[in-house]
């Protein structure tokens, strides 16, 4: 894990009265690198990621993937439960949720398409297109909205040079308007993939963008745990 | 529980000062229908589950905090429902006005208009103005596939179109796509209804114009129609419908809910077979044969002629009869042979390869049998000849010697010189016959949509129908014909009115025993089982 | 401990480990006292615990304030069916922030919670429905669930006590209505997470049409305490009515935003000039929330002398929903921060019912003219009436919770809106 060189006060590190890493803020030294097979049956349906790195064409679902949706099927009393848990995984190595994939799953779990695609439709974290390397979610409701959400949200557009939904001609940035994440003590509060920014101000945007842009390929070391590795080379390995 | 059996205990409530006792597990907009009083809804429909989403129903028990959905509140004893109170009014005022938010005022070229729950409603007890000055929302309109059309906008989002499909046909092929107000019904992108076969229902219940049939857009305006309760002719099921009819044409078939036969659906297949009832190329006049040449002429001088060269004849009768013609027709037929020393029946009907059953109500199903009489034909005596395609089998018949009678069945699969060597062939139908174009007697007779009469479905159920259509020309029942020739000769009293046609029926098959016409009512009746109450 | 910032007046007992790395272990949980009331719960009849749990008044802390004994206590008794425990851990009402904090710093203490509770209904099935959004939290959540069925606490035998009780942590995909019981009941099952008419209550036809109880996951995380301390330890806190400490989640316009752990009943004019440091840049208060988006705003005023417990705030004309205190200054757009409210609303509502359906779309409409100048006076009657229309008359209370802030608004700030309406004077803008 590495440390993000900029600051972001809002964790509790900043406050002064704790003594934080960040990998120790996000859990990342407590959970390490997960396996992409899923570990315990009991929290396989727990981890999809929204890894940089997609793959709208890979298979569903082979090798580690495979194995993770058969210990999430063992869970629930019957194949209708694992939807959700399924698309999820769907949209971790994909990155968004096309009918051709709606279709797969619902084949995989004995559902028709158009139910699926109703489902899916009703859960506003399925990327119903595809995104860009980092989906950048600027929560601009109440509490964020109080202490400047829309200007932060304003500046993530300008200094990626994106319209709201659209996602920046060099693919790394989709900016989308996020209901509140939960992070309300911390506005404005930002979700850019699996990992939520907080007390982000607008001065804070150029950094954070700058940040990510360096994890780009060539640019330094992944984001988010597991990450290293992408859902085609895993399956890739494995076979 | 109730499902074991014991739903014999019974609940009496109050619903708008008038007391109702009703078993057990009712809900209160069912026992206030018996009362005669309609809870207006959307959602509700008694054929599907109820999600009590369309706030319409909701009523004011005493006691209960909120307004209740009457769709799914069950009643209990000593319950006072008030479904007219000004609160009860005063919501559904707000709902409807909610609805005509976004719903387009297009009344003036939808085809619901006039049978529209939503204008029905809103004239009943809407404001007067609505209050909303935004602009609407727009889904625009989609081609479900085969013949269902969806105007996005005029949608109530009441789902019964997504619970038939998954409940009753079981075949989801429509959802609910996105959420709140951006919710909209749709198919999985482009598939669309194709694959079902009962997808016509969900025209029926939607309750405003969001569903439309491609076949009818803009053909009637449905207070132009007249509706003649009847019975579907496609196969041996025997589904309660209503003939749509104007200008003297059938405008459509609707289902009419019988809760033993098709509750309140029909399929796809006979739902699109009606054209064929408005036939141009009809008989319209008795003609006769005369050496060379025919000869049209009223119905007492065709008889007299007929039942003279009838009596005349010899080497016996033979009769090849139609599974679309009702058992009076056949019964007359029958009728006809007795008076002139008996005979034979044959009769061919098409037949698919297989059933196609409606999982949700499995005792509806398109029938193999696709002509909806040949349970009441082979009743009578008639045997089944030819193929699945209604074809061949008739070898005997166009050898025969003696008297052929063919009623209904046009031989159109028959080459010239059929029946040569008959001595005397009679042809009743309804249609030209190109094979019976020299017959002796070529007789016009109604179908089933211009006249009454009963059918006798697969199970043996006797169900009646009425005329929709006034029939052409000069065009008579089969059995009012056939039933005045056998009088005449066998010196009976005719039947001259349907219900004395059917009772001529009793004594020939065990499936009219202990029936009346009366009896039948509207939804039909099967020998030895009580009649069902008709008209609710 | 609160987190980022704590306070002395706080009683850190869910709190307590907040911030601190070593808790979440299953190591550092057990030294800190993990699991001794799970195994307590487990050598108690299920119906001693129920009891235990009903005698220390703990209400639901996830808005509702049912208690959470007496919910328990519906569960049928030999069924013969599958019972199923669900921990809800959507939270995604506006203003509220605690559950991701402790399913992040003390993921053991939530588990802990759901295996008594689990054990006092008789399921031997939990899930835990976790917000889509959490991951990182989930992953949390998950490693400790590995490491409590590794150490033998959860699975076929728990903690050797014969009973079987098997956690699932399951996610949902971004849905605020998910959140509603019966909503989470229905996405759980992989469906659009509707929520479903009552009755039939949870309590006889729940998830997978199973007896079920839902509890939030703070309610949850109290339980172990009270089992391992009693009932009375836990009345020591808080009113008859509203026993015991709650988090409260304060945003907005304060010094120190974040979870604060206080006892019910606390001040909220103390909370926010004292625990909270007061008002930023010392501006003047102009309202506050203290329940969260659904609730009615409270003016200035009506805050001072509002106690936070549940029978207190809706003395004060509020309710305390899940104790998420939106605090908002002078400086504050009351039109646009209702109008935002009302869209959120509007995004999430599930789209059964009409009146929510339509009633929100068009409140929002009303609301974006008003804030665009085009409004007029009589749009103001037409709100009032058009959400008084939505409240009561829909399946769940999402579209009560339209007209809440919309009402009250009006009825309190009725000068900012005619501003706006007539000379086109907005607050905050220049």
């Amino acid at each position: 894990m590495s440390e993000i060189p900029f600051k972001n006060p809002g964790w509790a590190g900043n406050t002064g009265e704790y003594d934080l890493t960040e990998a120790q803020i996000r859990g990342h030294d407590y959970v390490g690198d997960r396996p992409l097979e899923g570990g315990h049956a009991a929290g396989a349906a727990s981890y999809p990621y929204m890894l940089p790195e997609k793959d709208p064409e890979a298979p569903l679902f082979q090798g580690p993937y495979q194995e993770r949706f058969e210990k999430i099927l063992t869970r629930y009393p019957n194949k209708r439960a694992a939807l959700l848990p399924a698309l999820n995984l769907a949209e971790e190595i994909r990155g968004h949720v096309s009918p051709e994939t709606m279709d797969r799953v619902a084949e995989l779990l004995e559902l028709s398409p158009a139910y699926v695609r109703g489902v899916t439709s009703f859960y506003t974290m399925y990327n119903k297109r595809p995104v860009g390397r980092y989906l950048v979610q600027v929560c601009t409701n109440i509490s964020c909205n109080l202490c400047g959400a829309e200007e932060v949200m304003e500046a993530f557009l300008r200094n990626t040079d994106t319209e709201l939904g659209e996602t920046s001609s060099d693919g790394n940035f989709t900016v989308v308007e996020a209901e509140c994440l939960a992070g309300c003590g911390f506005p404005t509060c930002v979700q850019i993939n699996s990992e939520y920014y907080e007390n982000v101000s607008t001065k804070d945007v150029p950094q954070i963008l700058e940040h990510l842009r360096n994890l780009a390929p060539g640019g330094g070391s992944a984001a988010a745990s597991g990450s290293e590795v992408t859902p085609s080379a895993a399956t890739e390995a494995e076979e | 529980m109730a499902e074991n059996g014991q739903n014999t205990e019974t609940v009496t409530l109050t619903i708008d000062g008038r007391t109702v006792t009703v078993p057990k597990g009712t809900t209160i907009l069912q026992a206030a229908e018996e009362l005669g009083t309609t809870v207006p809804h959307y959602c509700y429909h008694a054929g599907l589950s109820s999600p009590a989403m369309c706030r319409l129903c909701l009523v004011e028990v005493e006691g209960a905090p909120k307004l209740m959905p009457s769709c799914v509140t069950q009643v209990m004893d000593g319950q006072v429902v008030h479904t007219e109170s000004e609160s009860a009014e005063r919501m559904r005022r707000g709902v409807l006005e909610f609805y005509l938010v976004n719903h387009p005022l297009d009344c003036p070229i939808c085809d619901q208009s006039g049978e529209c729950k939503l204008q029905d409603y809103v004239h009943q007890e809407g404001r007067e103005h609505g209050r909303s000055r935004e602009p609407k929302r727009i889904f625009g309109r989609d081609d479900f596939g085969g013949d269902v059309l969806f105007y996005g906008d005029r949608c109530v989002m009441c789902t019964r179109c997504v619970r038939f499909m998954t409940e009753v046909e079981q075949k989801p092929l429509l959802t609910v796509v996105e959420r709140g107000n951006r919710s909209v019904i749709d198919t999985f992108f482009e598939q669309g209804l194709e694959e079902a076969e009962w997808a016509g229902n969900v025209v029926d219940i939607c309750p405003v114009g969001a569903l439309v049939s491609k076949d009818f857009l803009h053909k009637a305006r449905a207070w132009d129609l007249d509706h003649a309760p009847s019975v579907c002719p496609s196969c041996s099921q025997g589904c309660n419908i209503d003939l749509h009819t104007r200008d003297n044409l059938v405008q459509r078939l609707k289902p009419r809910a019988n809760l033993e036969v098709n509750q309140y659906w029909m399929c796809d297949y006979g739902r699109g077979h009606y054209e064929w009832m408005n036939r141009g190329d009809r008989l319209e006049a008795p003609v006769v044969r005369e050496s060379d040449r025919s000869v049209a002429m009223g119905w007492s001088e065709a008889l007299e002629a007929l039942k003279t060269r009838l009596q005349a004849a010899s080497g016996g009768v033979k009769a090849v009869v139609s599974p679309y013609w009702s058992n009076e027709d056949i019964g007359a037929v029958v009728d006809l042979m007795d008076a002139l020393g008996g005979g034979e029946m044959v009769f061919r009907s098409p037949r698919a390869e297989d059933e196609s059953v409606l999982p949700g109500f499995p005792n509806l199903a398109r029938r193999r049998d696709l002509a909806p009489n040949t349970t009441g034909l082979a009743a009578l005596g008639a045997s089944r000849v030819g193929d699945d395609g209604a074809r061949g089998g008739l070898e005997d018949i166009d050898a025969h010697s003696g008297v052929l009678i063919v009623l209904g069945d046009a031989l159109v699969d028959v080459t010239e010189g059929f029946a040569e060597s008959a001595e005397l062939t009679v042809y009743l139908g309804a249609f030209e016959s190109a094979a019976l174009a020299d017959a002796d007697f070529a007789l016009p007779i109604t179908t089933f949509a211009e006249q009454e009469g009963t059918f006798t479905n697969h199970e043996g159920r006797v169900q009646r129908f009425w005329p929709g259509l006034q029939a052409p020309g000069a065009a008579r029942p089969a059995w009012l014909v056939l039933g005045a020739l056998a009088g005449a000769i066998s010196d009976h009293e005719a039947p001259i009115r349907a219900d004395e046609a059917f009772q001529t029926l009793r004594g020939r098959s065990s499936l009219f025993e202990g029936l009346s016409y009366e009896s039948l009512g509207t939804r039909g009746a099967r020998a030895g089982e009580p009649a069902t109450v008709s008209g609710d | 401990m609160g987190y980022p910032y704590s306070h002395e007046k706080e009683v850190p007992i869910l709190s307590e480990h907040f911030g601190d790395p070593e808790a979440r272990t299953l190591e550092g949980w057990q030294k800190r006292g993990g699991y001794e009331a799970l195994k307590k719960a487990l050598g108690m009849s299920p119906d001693a615990v129920t009891e235990e749990v009903k005698a220390s008044g703990l209400r639901g802390r996830g808005g509702a304030g049912f208690p959470c004994g007496l919910k328990w206590s519906f569960m049928p008794k030999d069924s013969g069916k599958p019972h199923y425990l669900l921990c809800n851990a959507d939270e995604s009402e506006p203003g509220t922030f605690k559950d991701r904090e402790l399913l992040r710093w003390t993921p053991h203490q939530v588990i802990e919670g759901c295996a008594i509770a689990a054990y006092a209904i008789g399921a031997e099935q939990i899930y835990i429905y976790c917000r889509g959004e959490f991951f990182e939290a989930t992953q949390v959540l998950a490693t400790a669930v590995e490491e409590a069925y590794e150490a033998g606490i959860l699975g076929e035998d728990a903690m050797g006590s014969g009973t079987r009780i098997d956690v699932t942590v399951h996610v949902g995909a971004g849905a605020y209505i998910c959140g509603e019981e019966t909503g989470l009941m229905n996405s759980l099952e992989g469906r659009r997470g509707l929520p479903r008419v009552k009755p039939p209550f949870p309590a006889a036809v729940g998830a997978f049409g199973m007896p079920t109880t839902i509890n939030n996951v703070e309610t949850l995380a109290a339980v172990g305490h009270i089992l391992k301390n009693g009932a009375e330890w836990y009345r020591q806190w808080g009113t008859e009515k509203s026993p015991g400490t709650k988090l409260f989640c304060v945003s907005g316009h304060v010094k120190k935003p974040g979870n604060y752990e206080l006892p019910l009943h606390f001040p909220l004019s103390e909370l926010i000039y004292d625990v909270c440091g007061g008002i930023r840049d010392d501006n003047e208060l102009k309202a506050v929330i203290p329940g969260g988006s659904s609730v009615p705003l409270l003016s200035a005023e009506e805050a001072m002398s509002c106690h936070l417990c549940y029978e207190g705030v809706v003395e004060a004309g509020s309710m305390l929903g899940c104790a998420s205190v939106i605090v908002m200054d002078h400086t504050t757009d009351i039109v646009r921060q209702v109008r935002r409210m009302a869209y959120f609303y509007m995004h999430e509502s599930c789209g059964q019912c009409t009146p929510c359906r339509e009633g929100s779309a068009w409140v929002v409409k009303i609301l974006k003219r008003i804030e665009e100048g085009r409004g007029t006076e009589e749009d103001l009657d037409t709100l009032m009436e058009v959400t008084d229309q939505m409240v009561g008359t829909t399946i769940c209370v999402l579209s009560d919770s339209v007209a809440a802030p919309v009402q009250s608004s009006i009825q309190k700030f009725r000068n900012e809106y005619l501003a706006l309406i007539r000379r086109g004077e907005r607050v905050g803008v220049a």
